[in-house]
């Protein structure tokens, strides 16, 4: 019970992380708050069943697919939808303001679509749902592989941004936006970009959720709920405060469903929520200025 | 150096350059040069606009139509500001323009991000840990929680990261403590060793002319004087205007 718990809600939590990680990325360096968020992902879900049950590609190779697709796609959103805004926005607060209005319409957009194509049942498929003996605790093998997933391509993202060059850029970008031209940072070009970065990870989350649940048109908004309270867990623009941020929330919700009462997953998820914007709305790897 | 070309004699020119905030106007027509490898100091107390000035320079603000900047014989005006610094200008603005939330390290790295610098990153690394010691030894410390001399040490080391032409240097002594601005002025005579041109705003009037060739005297956004560091160092007017902030 106790290790079929801890591995539900790590499962969970992974996902979470994923689907914060875009979000914080959109947030933090093309400051844009996407509320459309959790429908790219239900988008991404959808797009691995067909590439599964029409043309039988496993998720794994579908990754290869919708990844890139998600990037160039967002990219394009951003370029059409996202930049005229930019341009527009007198400062950083107007934008995210703008942006919340714009991708408040943008999920209708995106559901309404989806509801169109794939009706308003749950959807999914049967992919790696064999048994793995974990310590004594009976496991599917592909809540496991969503998990390893989710993991490598967090950590390896964050990574990517501490390490490298043009990671130190971004986070160059999210730090100080109004310093980064001096280094000869194109701060327009960076926003794109990550936004386009977040429209990846969202495809990701997408891939990965479908191997081992099901999903509907209309539950994208839960993804981006969940995803804007593990930002603010974490802290605001923080890549390691999403990834560990979104493993707790997944722990909590789980441990409390299975050791308290299912019905107060949602209720835990915003007393911690509450508590932590009171006592640190900074978020645990957050920093003031 | 390839990227001097040694019959440039005027590396910047500024003519006509006019700067307004709305109706507001902040630098009227001003006209200034400074040559390859030149140390030239603005002096102008705070309000005259030498701020303005700097920031047109390196595009972070446009200047009026009819003004005009050229530099290493390409027009620059209106060149956006991240593309300054990979033309080989690099601003140390006032408040440093650093991130402060990132170590020493990324910041100097940060530096050499443009295109010119990149594959000079190792050498450029060298020559500022020679100039600034200290930073050698302070890589891995968060720029937030360091001295204000020691961040504008962080401030100059980034700006030359990037290998640039000229640096652009805006009130490097501002909230300094007198030791400290002492120390800041040795570092910037080597600098200028090193061959690179410097464009200096200060109210601190004796220690910038001790380094300068050249000084600009601006009021009220309009260059009033100019001449060699050592004619404006023993000149009257000078004298009078900076009286106070003479150090
Ligand atoms: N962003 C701005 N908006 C409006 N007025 C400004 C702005 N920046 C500077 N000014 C005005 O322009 C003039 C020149 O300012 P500045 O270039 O900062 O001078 P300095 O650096 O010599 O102190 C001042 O009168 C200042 O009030
Ligand atoms: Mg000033």
């Amino acid at each position: 019970m106790l290790i079929d718990t801890l591995i539900t809600g790590l499962v969970a939590g992974g996902t979470y992380a994923l689907v914060a990680m875009g979000l914080t990325i959109q947030f933090g360096i093309s400051r844009i708050m996407n509320l459309a968020h959790g429908d790219t992902i239900i988008a991404a879900c959808f797009a691995s069943f067909i590439l599964f049950s029409v043309f039988g590609l496993s998720p794994i190779l579908a990754l290869m697919i919708v990844v890139p697709a998600g990037y160039v796609l967002s990219d394009a959103i951003y370029r059409l939808i996202m930049r005229p805004l930019v341009a527009r926005a007198p400062n950083a607060g107007a934008l995210e303001v703008d942006s919340i209005l714009v991708t408040f319409g943008l999920l209708f957009v995106i559901q309404g679509v989806l509801l169109v194509a794939f009706g308003g049942n749950y959807t999914g498929y049967t992919f790696l749902n064999t048994p793995v003996d974990l310590f004594g605790t009976i496991v599917a093998a592909n809540r496991l592989l969503a998990l390893f997933l989710a993991l490598v391509f967090g950590i390896t993202l964050i990574f990517v941004l501490s390490r490298t060059r043009w990671g130190m850029t971004l986070r160059a970008v999210s730090i100080a936006p109004e310093n980064a031209p001096l280094v000869g940072i194109d701060i327009n070009r960076a926003a794109r970009t990550a936004f386009a970065l977040g429209g990846a990870l969202a495809a990701t989350a997408g891939v990965v959720v479908s191997m081992y649940q099901t999903f509907t048109a209309t539950i994208g908004v839960i993804f981006t709920m969940k995803a804007l309270i593990v930002v603010i867990l974490g802290g605001k623009g923080s890549l390691t405060g999403a990834l560990i941020g979104g493993l707790l929330l997944g722990l909590v919700e789980t441990f409390v469903a299975a050791y308290i009462d299912p019905g107060l997953t949602l209720a835990a998820t915003y007393t911690i929520f509450l508590l932590l914007l009171i006592l640190r709305p900074t978020g645990f790897f957050g920093q003031a200025g | 150096m390839w990227s001097r070309p040694i019959w440039v004699m005027v590396m910047l020119e500024l003519s006509d350059v006019t700067i307004r905030y709305g109706q507001h106007l902040a630098v009227d027509r001003v006209s200034a040069t400074v040559a390859p490898g030149e140390t030239v100091v603005i002096l102008g107390a705070n309000g005259a606009g030498k701020t303005s000035l700097l920031k047109a320079i390196s595009g972070i603000i446009t200047a009026q139509p009819g003004s005009a900047i050229r530099f290493q014989d390409c027009d620059v005006t209106g060149t956006p500001a991240h593309e300054i610094t990979g033309a080989g200008i690099a601003l140390v603005p006032e408040g440093r323009g650093l991130f402060g939330g990132m170590t020493v390290r990324d910041n100097l790295r940060l530096g050499a991000n443009p295109a010119r610098a990149r594959a000079l990153e190792k050498e450029r690394l060298e020559l500022v840990h020679d100039l600034f010691p200290r930073l050698a030894e302070r890589q891995g410390q968060i720029v937030r929680t360091m001295s204000g001399g020691e961040q504008q040490m962080v401030a100059i080391a980034r700006a030359l990261m990037s290998n640039p032409d000229l640096l652009l240097l805006d009130e490097p002594s501002l909230g300094l403590a007198p030791i400290v601005v002492q120390e800041l002025f040795r570092a910037l005579a080597r600098i200028r060793e090193t061959g690179v041109g410097l464009l200096i705003v200060e109210q601190n009037v004796r220690l910038s002319l001790g380094i300068a060739d050249r000084g600009y005297l601006m009021e009220a956004g309009r260059l009033t004087g100019e001449g060699s560091a050592d004619d404006l160092l023993t000149d009257d007017a000078v004298q009078n205007a900076f009286l106070g902030t003479v150090s």
